[in-house]
């Protein structure tokens, strides 16, 4: 077999641009895939509810890391409230690989970190 | 070697996938179809709920499930059919273990040691039982090779150790654990041990009595028999010692209003209608195993190991998990590569039509202890032939370039 993934994605797995972390990180978080034990580590910087710089460290599988990279990608530079309704749909459509479902868990590992992130962010800062 | 190629033929489902390189035997096995057959018969001309009806066709299903209790427990080399309770799986038989007899025994402060390298049904029953009694769990580590010495368990077992708990054949690492020689020193402590056979059933010819143990348990499925049926082999003085697991019909003496006594022997392990045809079509499954014998099942997979291990060693940022030697494990092979997640690489075989396991295999802690992330896993059997493992390494070449 030749290619199972588009070499833009390769290129993306194998020079990622997000993937590290942040001395200024004001949030981290861990996130776990208990399908096969995968884990993520997170810092955000978020600065007056606004997302200003992300990185994921970890090691994680293709479909994990293309997930973490265009979400992360996609929410720099967003408002927390409007990165919270950001949906799986909407970052698979993002990666456009058509996975099965226990690679589903893969893909959006980060999404669901982030959100966990996020709503702690909320709670420490409205509550 | 067997001849795998002829093998097949008795396997449905190469038939329907002709192209499959089957290599998860260790999650299931393929069923032969005399399997198949066993349970069609049943359904088409015994099918009866058991020790319920009086009539003639309950009593032919009654004592084709009890046939099978001492197939089971022949082929265990129990001494009687009454030390085999059957269960759903080995999940059920470790889980009724834990409850009936663990929970039964075990005061605070006493000690259960469990093997590293236990599948999470092995560990987590363990864990309740101790956090519901006060017992202290602890676990013995697998060194580098991925065994326990004999000295290690024997400067882990203290007077204060009532269960011992190991598998017989680790699913990961595929290490084969000399359970004669634990069960010396568990006894000499007035201990128990727990074997786990899911793994070792299936691949080497057990001998309860040989082996000592005082409980041992398996499931069906990874020995080429149906899924839903398991049993659990307890000695039989400890039989008497256990409290049943469940209650409800078919386990009973006498039931009134507020109380029940229970039947003796395994029905009292048996609520509920059991998995009947299972157990029935099980047999048919041990007598293929023994048929094509399980010494020459056991040569065949020590030459297959072999060869995977020697070709695996030439491949570069590849770890082996578990003993180097083919003959000190079961039929499978555990690794993990460098810089490329067990899943990619799985991914990729399986669209090559060749079915492995990537992941932590429910052996959370091992991998934890054994510092390494997902693994993937090849298991074979008496079916898969060094042709398989051949279009394995291949695509597991492939594969390593195409993510490295
Ligand atoms: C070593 C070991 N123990 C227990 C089990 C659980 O077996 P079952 O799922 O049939 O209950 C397995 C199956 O994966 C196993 O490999």
């Amino acid at each position: 077999m030749d290619n199972i993934y588009s070499s833009d994605l390769m290129e993306i797995y194998k020079d990622p641009s997000f993937k590290g972390t942040l001395s200024a990180a004001t949030n981290r978080v861990d996130g776990h895939n208990p399908f096969c034990g995968d884990q993520v580590h997170l810092d955000l910087m978020i600065v007056d509810g606004v997302i200003q710089d992300a990185r994921w460290q970890g090691d994680m599988c293709f479909v994990s890391s293309i997930g973490a990279e265009f979400l992360l990608e996609a929410v720099i530079g967003k408002h927390v409230e409007a990165v919270q309704t950001f949906d799986q749909r909407q970052l698979l459509d993002l990666m456009g690989l058509n996975l099965s479902t226990s690679r589903i868990a893969c893909a959006t590992l980060t999404l669901k970190a982030l959100h966990e992130a996020l709503d702690e962010y909320q709670k420490a800062n409205n509550g | 070697m067997l001849e795998s190629a002829l093998i097949k033929l008795d396997f449905p489902l190469f038939s329907s996938h002709p192209d499959l390189v089957y290599l998860d035997s260790a999650a299931t096995s393929q069923k032969p179809q005399v399997v198949l057959n066993a349970l069609l018969d049943f359904y088409t001309h015994s099918n009866a709920n058991v020790h319920r009806g009086i009539y003639e066709l309950s009593e032919v299903a009654s004592g084709l499930y009890e046939q099978a209790r001492a197939r089971v427990a022949r082929f265990l080399g129990a001494t009687s059919a009454q030390e085999i309770v059957f269960t759903s799986g080995t999940t059920a038989a470790l889980n009724l273990v834990a409850y009936s007899y663990g929970s039964q025994v075990l005061h605070e402060g006493d000690e259960i040691l469990v093997a590293d390298f236990e599948h999470h049904s092995s560990l987590l029953p363990w864990q309740r039982v101790a956090a519901q009694t006060g017992a202290v769990l602890r676990m013995v580590t697998s060194d580098d090779n991925g065994q326990i010495a004999l000295d290690v368990w024997k400067n882990s077992i203290t007077a204060a150790t009532k269960v011992v708990v190991v598998a017989h054949a680790s699913n990961v690492l595929g290490t084969i654990t000399d359970i004669r020689s634990l069960a010396d020193l568990v006894h000499r402590v007035g201990a128990v041990l727990v074997v786990d056979g899911a793994q070792a059933a299936p691949h080497l010819a057990v001998d309860v009595h040989t082996l000592d143990c005082d409980f041992y348990a398996m499931s069906a499925h990874k020995m080429l028999g149906p899924m839903g049926v398991g049993a659990l082999y307890t000695k039989s003085a400890l039989l008497e010692k256990m409290v049943p697991y469940q209650v409800g019909g078919g386990m009973i003496e006498e039931v009134t209003a507020t109380t029940a006594t229970f039947a003796t022997g395994p029905a009292k392990f048996e609520a509920g209608t059991p998995p009947v045809a299972e157990a029935i079509a099980w047999v048919a499954a041990l007598d293929y195993l023994e048929a094509v014998g399980l010494e020459a099942i056991r040569q065949h997979e020590v030459a297959l190991s072999e060869f995977l291990l020697a070709e695996l060693q030439t491949i570069k940022g590849l770890r082996i998990l578990g003993p180097k030697q083919a003959s000190q494990r079961t039929g499978l092979v555990s690794v993990a590569v460098e810089g490329v997640h067990a899943h990619d690489l799985a991914d990729y075989l399986s669209r090559e039509q060749i079915a492995v396991r990537a992941g932590f295999h429910c052996a959370m802690p091992l991998h934890h202890n054994q510092h390494c992330g997902a693994t993937l896993r090849a298991s074979y059997y008496l079916y898969n032939d060094k042709q398989d493992l051949v279009r394995f390494i291949d695509q597991l070449h492939k594969a390593i370039n195409y993510y490295g």
